[in-house]
């Protein structure tokens, strides 16, 4: 819930000035809501300043977002260095922030109010823009591998064949919960479905080895309207709820760190969310595993044997068995 | 057109999803080999998955990580002993055709 209302703060932050001066001006100044998180431009900005001390790290929007309120063009980023063998009373260097788009970000340096220096840094460039023509064709690429694997995996007689067209589809859905900044499920998907999964899926396959008859279950005029009827209605559900699906306004800008100060996504924010506020289901889900692979050992396990000693003493063991 | 091309947003994400998710019930209707039907499972809770996925970046809570993440071992223990029942089905009848299996049919 902190992620939540941090993101909450974020989008009252951004709307609340623009709401004021839409109408009649107010007073006093609207004190904007905001949420404070720590400065990751930090460390770029010391390697800017080599032999230069930073002070104070002040910064009330995300980097990957805006740097520069849309509405009043304060900057939000406020460095404050000096040279350490100065005294840091009497020569104070300011870093704000001059303009930003994405990524890219312009700062400016002051010396006691007066600009001396105007540089650009790149914030999180090994991340890819959230938004923009990459964006757009690495998801059109994944999307059509997502659903041209499942529909491989419906309309082919070949078994094996269905197996590789679901592991194509894997592939695609995690590189698209990468876009997601999804990236410790991105790579538990690609080890759990895209391996365990499918090897379990072929070796049956092999194990079976037995080509389908008829593909398609013919259930009958009244069956295929049925079915046809209740796919549209599936159809038009999902359509009207996605419809109505309403996303907050900083959508998809870059997710900020978690209240841990972790990133987004990642293995360690994953595993702080699951051994905190998951640790019960994750319990349970242990159990759950281990009852699927005794039950699985106990369904699957041949039972020639142990028929042919039921058949062998079928008379004297009836009660036993019933 | 081209901004519903170019410009990725959450509704995307989404319509991706319902996709995916319409693909895996239309095999699960359509085929009558319990395999396939199985791997048609297996994509409708990812496509499940990814629906909770874009809701987690849209609301920035990353709950939904750890319940996609549960979801995940939840979906691999339902694949094995899934196949575990085909493969008893197979050694009983020689076949994993569901519309034969009718025992339980009085």
């Amino acid at each position: 819930m902190k992620q939540l209302a941090i993101a909450i703060a974020i989008i009252l932050s951004c709307a609340a000035p623009r709401l004021a001066s839409a109408q009649v001006a107010p007073p006093e100044e609207p004190t904007a809501p905001t949420a404070h998180v720590p400065c990751d431009v930090e460390a770029k900005i010391a390697g800017l300043f080599a032999g230069y001390t930073i002070d104070s790290c002040e910064q009330t929007l995300r980097t990957n977002e805006v740097l520069t309120d849309p509405a009043t063009h304060e900057p939000v980023l406020n460095v404050t260095t000096h040279k350490p063998e100065h005294d840091p009373t009497h020569d104070q260097y300011n870093v704000r922030t001059h303009s930003a788009a994405g990524t890219r970000l312009e700062i400016q340096i002051e010396y006691t109010g007066k600009v001396f220096h105007t540089t650009k840094l790149l914030v999180h460039s090994d991340r890819i823009e959230s938004q923009g023509p990459g964006m757009a064709i690495l998801f059109w690429v994944f999307a059509m591998a997502a659903i041209g694997g499942a529909l491989f995996v419906v309309t082919r007689k070949n078994l094996i064949a269905a197996v590789m067209g679901m592991v194509g589809s894997f592939l695609g859905i995690a590189a698209i919960y990468m876009m997601l900044y999804a990236h410790f499920l991105a790579v538990v998907q690609m080890l759990v479905y895209a391996g365990a999964i499918m090897v379990l899926f072929v070796f049956v396959i092999m194990i079976l080895n037995r080509p389908e008859d008829e593909p398609v279950a013919p259930s009958g005029r009244a069956g295929q309207v049925l079915g046809g009827l209740s796919i549209l209605y599936l159809v038009g559900r999902l359509a009207f709820i996605l419809i109505h699906v309403k996303a907050p306004a900083a959508a998809m800008l870059a997710p900020a760190a978690t209240a841990d100060g972790h990133d987004w996504g990642t293995v360690k924010a994953v595993g702080t969310d699951l051994f905190t506020g998951g640790l019960f289901p994750f319990e349970a889900i242990s159990i759950l595993l281990l009852v699927a692979v005794v039950g699985a050992i106990a369904v699957a396990r041949p039972l020639v044997e142990k028929a042919e000693k039921d058949n062998k003493d079928a008379h004297t063991d009836l009660g036993g068995h019933a | 057109m081209s901004a519903i091309v170019m410009d990725i947003g959450y509704g995307h994400f989404l319509v991706l999803a319902a996709v995916l998710f319409l693909i895996g019930v239309f095999g699960c209707i359509v085929r009558r080999n319990a395999l396939i039907i199985l791997m048609s499972v297996e994509l409708m809770l990812n496509a499940a998955n990814m629906t909770l996925l874009t809701f987690a970046r849209m609301w920035s809570d990353l709950s939904a990580h750890t319940f996609s993440l549960i979801v995940i071992a939840v979906a691999a223990a339902e694949a094995a002993v899934g196949l575990a029942i085909v493969v008893a089905v197979f050694r009983g009848r020689r076949n994993v055709d569901v519309d034969r299996l009718t025992a339980l049919r009085h």
